[in-house]
């Protein structure tokens, strides 16, 4: 429980100190519990999210970093690995795969990385994870796009 | 809060605060440790800590550790460098059920941690050297000094350090073969010191007992099985079946209260135990 909360305060300070060195991300830590965490996303160039925010929540356990946090999309996302109604992400170094030497600041930097190299063999949204198997590439991105305006991007007029 | 909105405030203008952190604590390294293929550096508590939960999703017990920086695999953590020596903790002995560390060994351990009494009168020690006994060849030897040496060190494989020991005993014997005319109080100096040379670099603080643990089942004559049961009836412990039990709710009925362990023997035996 302590070692968790003294590892959350690294975290944050470097945070604090990181803000201007990674413009994709935004990590804010709650006001009043240094377990919950929410991180905005810029949607990476060149995919079909490039031009959105996504939001992530992410619930600290208290034996991190021994267990990985658990982290969901809170943004609508039309992604092979997110699953579409609850945000629930499947990347293996939030499960069997984690390592202590991950923060959550690198923990996005895996996400924004899983939103541009989707695996649609292990899909959590079977729709879009067919699109891709089945070579629909075009079909897959004008979804994904369609989605990202929908959801997150500011709404115009 | 307020003290903590301080320090948040007071690093976050530091430019480099902490230029090589525990990649797990993010702090400043304690008890520095290395990961022994790959030399990554951990706090020893960290790392150990990582190791213990990565041990506990595996199946079967593990004897490597995926480093958590670079995934390479290591067998051990090198911590307690002092500039000469330094200790190694290896990832199979964390799981605490390894194999080779038998219900024997526990015993032989903790009676390093109890006074032996008059055991040397009852063996008869002086009478060993007296009568010249020491000139045969003690044929359990081998095994019994593997097996204490196996529990002193926790390590398993302890056969360097046995011949060595060995060795320093048999060239004793033949040394002695030869000096008839030496007095049998030279000769037993004469092993204590040799033998304590022998042993010192790899049993520290504890070689003078294993010299008199040594001497005293070397005066036995007796097999190990036997000396075992001679050693464990004269403190008044419950005679333990050496075959592998589970040995968690005998610790009581085997200490009777005037041959209590100074320390509680399951401290040294437990990696872990500097976990908070």
């Amino acid at each position: 429980m302590q070692a968790s909360r003294a590892r959350l305060f690294k975290e944050y300070k470097e945070v604090q100190r990181e803000k201007v060195a990674d413009p994709d991300i935004q990590l804010v830590c709650d006001d009043s519990n240094i377990f919950k965490w929410t991180a905005l996303i810029k949607g990476p160039s060149e995919t079909p999210f490039e031009g959105g925010v996504f939001q992530l929540a992410f619930s600290v356990p208290e034996q991190y970093p021994l267990q990985p946090p658990q982290v969901r999309f809170l943004t609508k996302i039309f992604h092979p690995n997110v699953h579409f109604k609850t945000g629930e992400i499947c990347l293996d170094i939030l499960k069997n795969a984690w390592s202590p030497a991950w923060t959550l600041q690198s923990v996005c930097r895996a996400i924004i990385a899983l939103m541009a190299h989707p695996e649609p063999d292990s899909p959590l949204n079977c729709d879009s994870g067919n699109l891709l198997r089945a070579g629909d590439v075009r079909g897959y991105q004008s979804m994904a796009r369609m989605y990202t305006r929908l959801a997150a991007m500011p709404k115009k007029g | 809060m307020m003290a903590k909105d301080e320090s948040l405030r007071g690093s976050s203008s530091d430019p480099n605060p902490n230029p090589n952190p525990c990649p797990i604590c993010l702090s400043t390294v304690t008890q520095e440790s290395y990961l022994d293929h790959c030399f990554h550096r951990f706090c020893y508590s960290c790392i150990i800590r990582w190791s213990n939960v990565s041990a506990s999703k595996q199946l079967c017990a593990q004897s490597s550790l995926k480093c958590p920086l670079c995934k390479t695999q290591n067998f051990s953590i090198i911590h307690g460098y002092d500039g000469t020596s330094f200790q190694q903790h290896y990832f199979s002995k964390s799981v605490g059920n390894s194999e080779f560390f038998s219900e024997a060994h526990r015993y032989r351990l903790k009676c390093y941690y109890t006074e032996p009494g008059d055991l040397a009168d009852k063996l008869h020690v002086s009478r060993y050297w007296k009568s010249r006994k020491y000139l045969q060849q003690n044929l359990f030897l081998p095994g019994w000094l593997r097996r204490e040496i196996q529990a002193l060190m926790q390590e398993e494989d302890v056969d360097i350090i046995m011949h060595h020991i060995l060795g320093v005993i048999d060239s004793l014997r033949r040394d002695w073969l030869n000096k008839s005319r030496i007095s049998s109080e030279m000769i037993q100096e004469e092993l204590r010191m040799l033998v304590s040379e022998a042993v010192r670099p790899f049993l520290t603080g504890r070689t003078e007992r294993f010299v008199k643990e040594l001497e005293l089942f070397l005066a036995s004559g007796l097999s190990i099985d036997a000396f075992d049961k001679v050693y464990m009836k004269h403190l008044g412990w419950k005679v333990v079946d050496t075959s592998e039990e589970d040995d968690d709710d005998r610790h009581a009925e085997e200490e009777p209260l005037e041959h209590a362990p100074a320390v509680p023997y399951l401290y040294i035996l437990d990696e872990d135990s500097d976990r908070n």
